[in-house]
Protein backbone atom coordinates (compact mmCIF):
# COMPACT_ATOMS: atom_id res chain seq x y z
CA UNK A 1 0.00 0.00 0.00
CA UNK A 2 1.35 3.67 -1.22
CA UNK A 3 1.10 6.35 1.30
CA UNK A 4 -1.43 7.71 -1.31
CA UNK A 5 -3.37 4.36 -0.72
CA UNK A 6 -2.86 3.03 -4.09
CA UNK A 7 -0.84 -0.30 -4.95
CA UNK A 8 2.39 0.17 -7.33
CA UNK A 9 4.19 -3.11 -7.66
CA UNK A 10 5.99 -1.52 -10.42
CA UNK A 11 7.93 0.91 -8.32
CA UNK A 12 9.50 -2.08 -6.62
CA UNK A 13 12.55 -2.34 -8.92
CA UNK A 14 13.84 0.27 -6.76
CA UNK A 15 14.34 -2.48 -3.96
CA UNK A 16 15.74 -5.20 -5.88
CA UNK A 17 18.67 -3.07 -7.68
CA UNK A 18 21.04 -2.24 -4.82
CA UNK A 19 20.62 -5.84 -4.13
CA UNK A 20 21.31 -6.71 -8.06
CA UNK A 21 24.21 -4.48 -7.90
CA UNK A 22 25.72 -6.17 -4.69
CA UNK A 23 25.28 -9.58 -6.86
CA UNK A 24 27.32 -8.50 -9.72
CA UNK A 25 29.63 -6.95 -8.77
CA UNK A 26 30.15 -9.89 -5.89
CA UNK A 27 30.32 -12.53 -8.63
CA UNK A 28 32.46 -10.40 -10.39
CA UNK A 29 34.85 -10.45 -7.52
CA UNK A 30 35.06 -14.24 -6.58
CA UNK A 31 35.39 -14.43 -10.48
CA UNK A 32 38.74 -12.34 -10.26
CA UNK A 33 39.88 -14.27 -6.71
CA UNK A 34 39.89 -17.39 -8.53
CA UNK A 35 41.13 -16.49 -11.49
CA UNK A 36 43.13 -13.31 -11.35
CA UNK A 37 44.50 -13.97 -7.72
CA UNK A 38 42.81 -11.01 -6.53
CA UNK A 39 42.51 -10.94 -2.41
CA UNK A 40 39.83 -12.73 -1.40
CA UNK A 41 39.12 -9.80 1.47
CA UNK A 42 38.76 -7.05 -1.11
CA UNK A 43 36.80 -6.34 -4.19
CA UNK A 44 32.56 -6.24 -2.75
CA UNK A 45 32.76 -10.08 -2.07
CA UNK A 46 32.14 -10.40 1.30
CA UNK A 47 35.12 -12.77 1.83
CA UNK A 48 36.80 -10.88 4.64
CA UNK A 49 37.38 -13.39 7.98
CA UNK A 50 37.02 -16.12 5.53
CA UNK A 51 40.63 -16.87 4.82
CA UNK A 52 44.31 -16.08 5.57
CA UNK A 53 45.03 -14.39 2.27
CA UNK A 54 44.87 -11.09 4.03
CA UNK A 55 46.83 -8.03 2.88
CA UNK A 56 49.80 -8.17 5.67
CA UNK A 57 49.95 -11.90 4.08
CA UNK A 58 51.31 -11.08 0.45
CA UNK A 59 54.40 -9.40 0.27
CA UNK A 60 56.00 -7.37 -2.90
CA UNK A 61 59.32 -7.50 -4.05
CA UNK A 62 60.92 -5.23 -6.56
CA UNK A 63 64.47 -5.85 -8.26
CA UNK A 64 66.08 -3.49 -10.79
CA UNK A 65 68.34 -4.27 -13.31
CA UNK A 66 71.00 -0.98 -13.33
CA UNK A 67 73.64 -2.23 -16.42
CA UNK A 68 74.33 -5.78 -15.81
CA UNK A 69 72.96 -6.82 -12.39
CA UNK A 70 69.93 -7.21 -11.00
CA UNK A 71 69.59 -5.27 -7.40
CA UNK A 72 67.00 -5.65 -4.76
CA UNK A 73 65.05 -2.01 -4.72
CA UNK A 74 62.88 -1.06 -1.56
CA UNK A 75 59.72 0.13 -2.14
CA UNK A 76 59.17 4.08 -1.91
CA UNK A 77 56.61 5.53 0.49
CA UNK A 78 55.18 7.72 -2.90
CA UNK A 79 54.77 4.26 -3.81
CA UNK A 80 53.39 2.48 -1.15
CA UNK A 81 49.22 2.53 -2.47
CA UNK A 82 50.61 1.20 -6.02
CA UNK A 83 52.47 -1.47 -4.32
CA UNK A 84 49.69 -2.50 -1.96
CA UNK A 85 47.32 -2.52 -5.54
CA UNK A 86 49.39 -4.14 -6.95
CA UNK A 87 50.06 -7.54 -4.27
CA UNK A 88 45.98 -7.28 -3.78
CA UNK A 89 45.18 -7.58 -7.23
CA UNK A 90 48.80 -8.30 -9.29
CA UNK A 91 47.02 -7.79 -13.09
CA UNK A 92 49.60 -6.38 -16.04
CA UNK A 93 47.84 -3.52 -15.47
CA UNK A 94 48.39 -3.08 -11.55
CA UNK A 95 51.77 -4.31 -11.79
CA UNK A 96 52.66 -2.02 -15.22
CA UNK A 97 51.57 1.03 -13.12
CA UNK A 98 54.25 0.26 -10.18
CA UNK A 99 56.77 -1.11 -12.73
CA UNK A 100 56.36 2.88 -14.40
CA UNK A 101 56.28 4.56 -10.97
CA UNK A 102 59.82 2.84 -10.24
CA UNK A 103 61.19 3.63 -13.40
CA UNK A 104 60.26 7.16 -13.66
CA UNK A 105 61.89 7.77 -9.99
CA UNK A 106 65.03 6.44 -10.94
CA UNK A 107 64.95 8.33 -13.77
CA UNK A 108 64.35 11.46 -11.79
CA UNK A 109 67.44 10.94 -10.12
CA UNK A 110 69.42 9.95 -12.95
CA UNK A 111 69.84 6.57 -12.08
CA UNK A 112 70.27 4.17 -14.97
CA UNK A 113 67.25 1.23 -15.57
CA UNK A 114 67.44 -1.51 -17.97
CA UNK A 115 64.60 -3.44 -16.17
CA UNK A 116 62.40 -3.77 -13.61
CA UNK A 117 60.87 -6.93 -11.99
CA UNK A 118 57.97 -7.65 -9.78
CA UNK A 119 57.34 -11.00 -7.86
CA UNK A 120 54.34 -10.98 -5.64
CA UNK A 121 54.41 -13.42 -3.08
CA UNK A 122 51.69 -15.00 -0.25
CA UNK A 123 52.30 -16.24 2.84
CA UNK A 124 50.84 -19.76 3.14
CA UNK A 125 50.20 -21.79 6.59
CA UNK A 126 50.38 -25.97 6.55
CA UNK A 127 47.50 -28.11 7.89
CA UNK A 128 48.05 -29.12 11.13
CA UNK A 129 51.40 -27.79 11.82
CA UNK A 130 50.67 -24.10 10.27
CA UNK A 131 53.87 -24.28 9.16
CA UNK A 132 54.27 -20.99 6.62
CA UNK A 133 55.94 -20.93 3.41
CA UNK A 134 55.71 -18.06 0.72
CA UNK A 135 54.47 -18.59 -2.38
CA UNK A 136 55.36 -16.96 -5.48
CA UNK A 137 51.98 -15.42 -6.91
CA UNK A 138 53.30 -13.49 -9.84
CA UNK A 139 56.36 -12.26 -11.68
CA UNK A 140 56.30 -9.57 -13.97
CA UNK A 141 59.49 -7.97 -15.57
CA UNK A 142 59.40 -4.90 -17.61
CA UNK A 143 62.25 -3.80 -19.61
CA UNK A 144 62.12 -0.34 -20.23
CA UNK A 145 63.22 -0.48 -23.63
CA UNK A 146 60.71 -3.07 -25.37
CA UNK A 147 58.02 -3.84 -23.36
CA UNK A 148 56.52 -5.81 -20.18
CA UNK A 149 57.13 -9.75 -19.68
CA UNK B 1 13.59 10.64 -12.17
CA UNK B 2 13.01 14.35 -12.94
CA UNK B 3 15.29 17.09 -11.11
CA UNK B 4 12.21 17.98 -8.96
CA UNK B 5 11.86 14.48 -7.50
CA UNK B 6 15.43 14.25 -7.03
CA UNK B 7 15.32 17.32 -4.46
CA UNK B 8 11.75 17.15 -3.07
CA UNK B 9 11.94 15.60 -0.01
CA UNK B 10 9.68 12.95 1.15
CA UNK B 11 7.18 13.97 4.11
CA UNK B 12 7.04 11.27 6.43
CA UNK B 13 9.97 8.16 7.10
CA UNK B 14 8.82 7.24 10.00
CA UNK B 15 11.41 4.70 11.65
CA UNK B 16 13.29 5.30 8.74
CA UNK B 17 14.45 8.69 9.63
CA UNK B 18 16.48 7.22 12.62
CA UNK B 19 18.64 4.67 10.17
CA UNK B 20 19.37 7.71 7.68
CA UNK B 21 20.55 9.94 10.90
CA UNK B 22 21.98 6.80 12.19
CA UNK B 23 23.75 6.29 8.77
CA UNK B 24 24.58 9.79 8.97
CA UNK B 25 26.88 9.53 12.17
CA UNK B 26 28.68 6.60 11.01
CA UNK B 27 29.41 8.53 8.15
CA UNK B 28 31.11 11.40 10.64
CA UNK B 29 32.75 8.90 12.73
CA UNK B 30 34.52 6.92 10.29
CA UNK B 31 35.28 9.55 7.65
CA UNK B 32 36.53 7.85 4.31
CA UNK B 33 37.89 8.80 1.30
CA UNK B 34 41.24 11.03 -0.15
CA UNK B 35 41.13 14.72 0.52
CA UNK B 36 38.94 15.07 -3.25
CA UNK B 37 36.10 13.11 -1.37
CA UNK B 38 36.05 12.75 2.00
CA UNK B 39 35.13 16.58 2.84
CA UNK B 40 32.24 16.88 1.12
CA UNK B 41 31.18 13.42 2.72
CA UNK B 42 31.80 14.46 5.73
CA UNK B 43 29.92 17.83 4.90
CA UNK B 44 26.81 16.49 3.40
CA UNK B 45 26.36 13.55 6.41
CA UNK B 46 26.47 16.90 8.92
CA UNK B 47 24.14 18.54 6.65
CA UNK B 48 21.83 15.03 6.95
CA UNK B 49 22.02 15.52 10.54
CA UNK B 50 21.31 19.41 10.68
CA UNK B 51 18.69 20.05 8.05
CA UNK B 52 15.94 17.77 7.91
CA UNK B 53 15.09 18.71 3.89
CA UNK B 54 18.89 17.61 3.17
CA UNK B 55 18.53 14.17 5.11
CA UNK B 56 15.02 13.14 3.28
CA UNK B 57 16.03 14.53 -0.41
CA UNK B 58 17.26 11.45 -2.81
CA UNK B 59 19.75 13.67 -4.40
CA UNK B 60 21.56 13.19 -0.93
CA UNK B 61 21.69 10.02 -1.17
CA UNK B 62 22.60 9.48 -4.84
CA UNK B 63 25.34 12.02 -4.09
CA UNK B 64 27.05 10.13 -1.05
CA UNK B 65 26.26 6.94 -3.26
CA UNK B 66 28.29 8.31 -5.98
CA UNK B 67 31.21 9.81 -3.84
CA UNK B 68 31.16 6.60 -1.70
CA UNK B 69 31.53 4.56 -5.13
CA UNK B 70 34.06 7.15 -6.20
CA UNK B 71 36.52 6.35 -2.91
CA UNK B 72 36.20 2.96 -4.19
CA UNK B 73 36.85 3.05 -7.45
CA UNK B 74 39.94 5.57 -6.59
CA UNK B 75 41.65 2.94 -4.50
CA UNK B 76 40.77 0.04 -5.86
CA UNK B 77 41.39 -3.12 -4.78
CA UNK B 78 42.79 -1.45 -1.14
CA UNK B 79 38.45 -0.21 0.08
CA UNK B 80 37.64 -3.00 2.93
CA UNK B 81 34.04 -4.52 1.90
CA UNK B 82 32.13 -2.35 3.86
CA UNK B 83 32.48 0.60 1.59
CA UNK B 84 30.70 -1.34 -0.71
CA UNK B 85 27.57 -1.70 1.80
CA UNK B 86 27.62 1.88 2.19
CA UNK B 87 27.25 2.50 -1.39
CA UNK B 88 24.79 0.13 -1.77
CA UNK B 89 22.83 1.34 1.39
CA UNK B 90 23.26 4.68 0.27
CA UNK B 91 21.83 3.87 -3.30
CA UNK B 92 18.77 2.19 -1.79
CA UNK B 93 18.05 5.03 0.66
CA UNK B 94 18.32 7.38 -2.42
CA UNK B 95 16.07 5.28 -4.56
CA UNK B 96 13.74 4.25 -1.82
CA UNK B 97 13.15 8.25 -1.36
CA UNK B 98 12.35 8.95 -4.64
CA UNK B 99 9.81 6.26 -4.58
CA UNK B 100 5.84 6.78 -3.91
CA UNK B 101 6.13 4.30 -0.77
CA UNK B 102 9.47 5.36 0.89
CA UNK B 103 9.11 2.66 3.88
CA UNK B 104 7.84 -0.64 1.84
CA UNK B 105 10.67 0.03 -0.36
CA UNK B 106 13.46 0.67 2.08
CA UNK B 107 12.11 -2.55 4.24
CA UNK B 108 12.77 -4.46 1.02
CA UNK B 109 16.02 -3.42 -0.05
CA UNK B 110 17.32 -3.26 3.36
CA UNK B 111 16.11 -6.85 3.88
CA UNK B 112 17.52 -8.06 0.19
CA UNK B 113 21.23 -5.86 1.24
CA UNK B 114 21.11 -8.21 4.23
CA UNK B 115 20.45 -11.14 3.35
CA UNK B 116 22.85 -11.37 0.22
CA UNK B 117 26.25 -9.86 2.53
CA UNK B 118 25.66 -13.05 4.85
CA UNK B 119 25.23 -14.98 2.30
CA UNK B 120 28.01 -14.03 0.46
CA UNK B 121 30.16 -14.44 3.42
CA UNK B 122 28.55 -18.05 3.78
CA UNK B 123 29.36 -18.88 0.54
CA UNK B 124 33.18 -17.80 0.90
CA UNK B 125 33.84 -19.43 4.18
CA UNK B 126 32.09 -22.78 3.80
CA UNK B 127 32.62 -23.39 -0.07
CA UNK B 128 35.64 -20.94 -1.68
CA UNK B 129 38.01 -20.45 1.05
CA UNK B 130 40.53 -23.05 1.31
CA UNK B 131 41.24 -22.50 4.88
CA UNK B 132 38.50 -21.83 6.55
CA UNK B 133 36.68 -25.41 7.62
CA UNK B 134 39.47 -26.60 8.86
CA UNK B 135 40.03 -23.44 11.48
CA UNK B 136 43.72 -22.46 9.81
CA UNK B 137 41.89 -19.31 9.29
CA UNK B 138 40.84 -18.30 13.49
CA UNK B 139 44.57 -20.43 14.12
CA UNK B 140 46.79 -18.18 11.94
CA UNK B 141 44.47 -14.98 12.71
CA UNK B 142 43.80 -14.99 16.74
CA UNK B 143 47.59 -15.70 17.16
CA UNK B 144 49.06 -13.03 14.38
CA UNK B 145 46.59 -10.20 14.22
CA UNK B 146 47.24 -7.46 16.93
CA UNK B 147 43.72 -6.52 16.93
CA UNK B 148 42.56 -10.07 18.21
CA UNK B 149 45.37 -9.88 21.17
CA UNK B 150 43.42 -9.13 24.02
CA UNK B 151 40.93 -11.33 23.35
CA UNK B 152 43.12 -13.92 22.60
CA UNK B 153 45.06 -13.81 25.46
CA UNK B 154 41.72 -13.90 27.88
CA UNK B 155 40.19 -16.29 26.33
CA UNK B 156 43.03 -18.19 24.64
CA UNK B 157 44.35 -19.57 27.79
CA UNK B 158 48.24 -18.40 26.19
CA UNK B 159 50.76 -16.31 27.71
CA UNK B 160 52.24 -13.21 26.78
CA UNK B 161 55.22 -15.03 26.51
CA UNK B 162 53.28 -18.31 24.57
CA UNK B 163 52.14 -15.80 22.30
CA UNK B 164 55.02 -13.66 20.93
CA UNK B 165 56.75 -16.56 20.00
CA UNK B 166 53.90 -18.61 18.40
CA UNK B 167 53.98 -15.51 16.42
CA UNK B 168 57.66 -15.97 15.64
CA UNK B 169 56.50 -19.51 14.53
CA UNK B 170 53.76 -18.23 12.29
CA UNK B 171 57.14 -16.28 9.95
CA UNK B 172 58.17 -18.08 7.16
CA UNK B 173 61.33 -19.95 7.73
CA UNK B 174 64.76 -18.60 5.54
CA UNK B 175 64.95 -20.69 2.96
CA UNK B 176 61.65 -22.85 3.79
CA UNK B 177 64.05 -24.33 6.23
CA UNK B 178 62.55 -24.49 10.49
CA UNK B 179 66.29 -25.03 12.55
CA UNK B 180 65.70 -27.70 15.12
CA UNK B 181 66.05 -25.50 18.42
CA UNK B 182 63.38 -22.95 16.70
CA UNK B 183 60.17 -21.65 17.87
CA UNK B 184 57.24 -24.50 18.35
CA UNK B 185 53.57 -23.68 17.95
CA UNK B 186 52.06 -23.88 21.77
CA UNK B 187 48.15 -23.88 21.93
CA UNK B 188 46.64 -24.74 24.40
CA UNK B 189 43.43 -26.32 25.05
CA UNK B 190 41.21 -23.18 25.61
CA UNK B 191 42.56 -21.89 22.44
CA UNK B 192 41.96 -25.00 20.43
CA UNK B 193 37.79 -24.47 21.72
CA UNK B 194 38.22 -20.81 20.99
CA UNK B 195 39.08 -21.53 17.56
CA UNK B 196 35.98 -24.56 17.10
CA UNK B 197 34.07 -21.93 18.70
CA UNK B 198 34.63 -19.32 16.33
CA UNK B 199 34.64 -21.22 13.53
CA UNK B 200 31.51 -22.96 13.29
CA UNK B 201 29.98 -20.40 15.46
CA UNK B 202 30.83 -17.38 13.04
CA UNK B 203 29.30 -20.22 9.96
CA UNK B 204 26.37 -21.33 11.17
CA UNK B 205 24.93 -17.48 13.03
CA UNK B 206 26.17 -16.16 8.90
CA UNK B 207 23.69 -19.01 7.51
CA UNK B 208 20.63 -18.51 9.75
CA UNK B 209 20.87 -14.61 9.71
CA UNK B 210 21.26 -15.25 5.64
CA UNK B 211 18.17 -17.60 5.47
CA UNK B 212 16.01 -15.29 8.39
CA UNK B 213 16.51 -12.46 6.01
CA UNK B 214 16.25 -14.03 2.60
CA UNK B 215 13.43 -16.59 3.15
CA UNK B 216 9.77 -15.47 3.29
CA UNK B 217 7.51 -18.31 2.98
CA UNK B 218 7.68 -19.74 6.36
CA UNK B 219 6.87 -17.55 9.78
CA UNK B 220 10.25 -18.89 11.57
CA UNK B 221 12.47 -16.46 9.84
CA UNK B 222 10.19 -13.39 10.30
CA UNK B 223 10.68 -14.23 13.91
CA UNK B 224 14.07 -15.01 13.99
CA UNK B 225 15.56 -12.33 11.86
CA UNK B 226 15.92 -9.78 14.15
CA UNK B 227 16.82 -11.08 17.09
CA UNK B 228 19.40 -12.99 14.65
CA UNK B 229 21.18 -9.92 13.41
CA UNK B 230 20.86 -8.23 16.91
CA UNK B 231 23.13 -11.31 18.65
CA UNK B 232 25.53 -12.11 15.67
CA UNK B 233 26.12 -7.88 15.71
CA UNK B 234 26.54 -7.54 20.06
CA UNK B 235 28.47 -10.88 19.51
CA UNK B 236 31.31 -10.28 16.59
CA UNK B 237 31.83 -6.42 16.63
CA UNK B 238 33.21 -7.46 20.17
CA UNK B 239 36.32 -9.13 18.69
CA UNK B 240 35.99 -7.84 15.21
CA UNK B 241 37.05 -4.38 14.50
CA UNK B 242 35.31 -2.88 11.89
CA UNK B 243 32.31 -1.10 13.72
CA UNK B 244 31.40 0.69 10.71
CA UNK B 245 30.33 -2.55 9.05
CA UNK B 246 28.60 -3.66 12.49
CA UNK B 247 26.41 0.18 12.11
CA UNK B 248 25.48 -0.02 9.07
CA UNK B 249 24.02 -3.76 9.61
CA UNK B 250 21.81 -2.31 12.49
CA UNK B 251 20.66 0.68 10.61
CA UNK B 252 19.66 -1.46 7.68
CA UNK B 253 18.16 -3.90 10.07
CA UNK B 254 16.57 -1.07 12.05
CA UNK B 255 14.49 -0.11 9.07
CA UNK B 256 12.96 -3.28 8.81
CA UNK B 257 11.52 -2.95 11.87
CA UNK B 258 7.26 -2.32 11.29
CA UNK B 259 6.53 0.71 12.85
CA UNK B 260 4.58 -0.64 15.65
CA UNK B 261 7.93 -3.07 17.01
CA UNK B 262 8.90 -0.37 19.27
CA UNK B 263 11.22 -2.82 21.16
CA UNK B 264 13.16 -3.98 18.05
CA UNK B 265 13.97 -0.56 17.56
CA UNK B 266 15.02 0.41 20.73
CA UNK B 267 16.90 -3.03 20.73
CA UNK B 268 18.34 -1.88 17.24
CA UNK B 269 19.62 1.39 18.66
CA UNK B 270 21.06 0.22 21.47
CA UNK B 271 23.15 -2.27 19.57
CA UNK B 272 24.13 0.39 17.87
CA UNK B 273 25.65 1.94 20.72
CA UNK B 274 26.88 -0.79 22.27
CA UNK B 275 29.23 -1.39 18.70
CA UNK B 276 30.45 1.87 19.10
CA UNK B 277 31.57 1.11 22.94
CA UNK B 278 33.18 -1.42 21.44
CA UNK B 279 35.21 0.16 19.31
CA UNK B 280 36.43 2.64 21.96
CA UNK B 281 36.38 1.27 25.16
CA UNK B 282 39.43 -1.42 25.24
CA UNK B 283 37.18 -3.53 27.22
CA UNK B 284 39.24 -6.83 26.61
CA UNK B 285 42.83 -4.96 27.59
CA UNK B 286 40.65 -3.35 31.01
CA UNK B 287 39.56 -7.15 31.53
CA UNK B 288 43.44 -8.65 31.19
CA UNK B 289 44.74 -5.61 33.44
CA UNK B 290 42.00 -6.84 36.28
Amino acid sequence: MTEDGSHNPGGMWRAWLPGIVLIVIALAQVTLAKTAELSPWKGGGFGMFASTDVTASRTVRVYIKRVDSWEPLEIAPSHTVHATQAKLFPSNAMLTRLVLAVVSREQSYSRPVNAVTVEVWRTEFGIGSLEAKDRLVRTFTYRVDQSAD
Amino acid sequence: MSIKALIKPVSDLGPGEIALRLTAIALLLRPTGPWSVRPVIIALAALVLLVPVVMRAPATWFALSGLVTARIIWDWPIPDNHLYLLAYWCLALALALGSSNCQRVLSASSRLLIGLVFLMAVVWKAGLSTDYLDGRFFRVTLLTDPRFEDPTLLLGGLTANQLHNNRHYLEPAEGSKRTPDGPTLVEPPPFRRLVVLLTWGALITEGLVAASWLLSFAVWPLNLRHPLLLMFCAGTYAFAPVAGFGWLLLAMGLVSCPPERRVWRAAYIAAWILVLLYAEVPWAQMLLDV
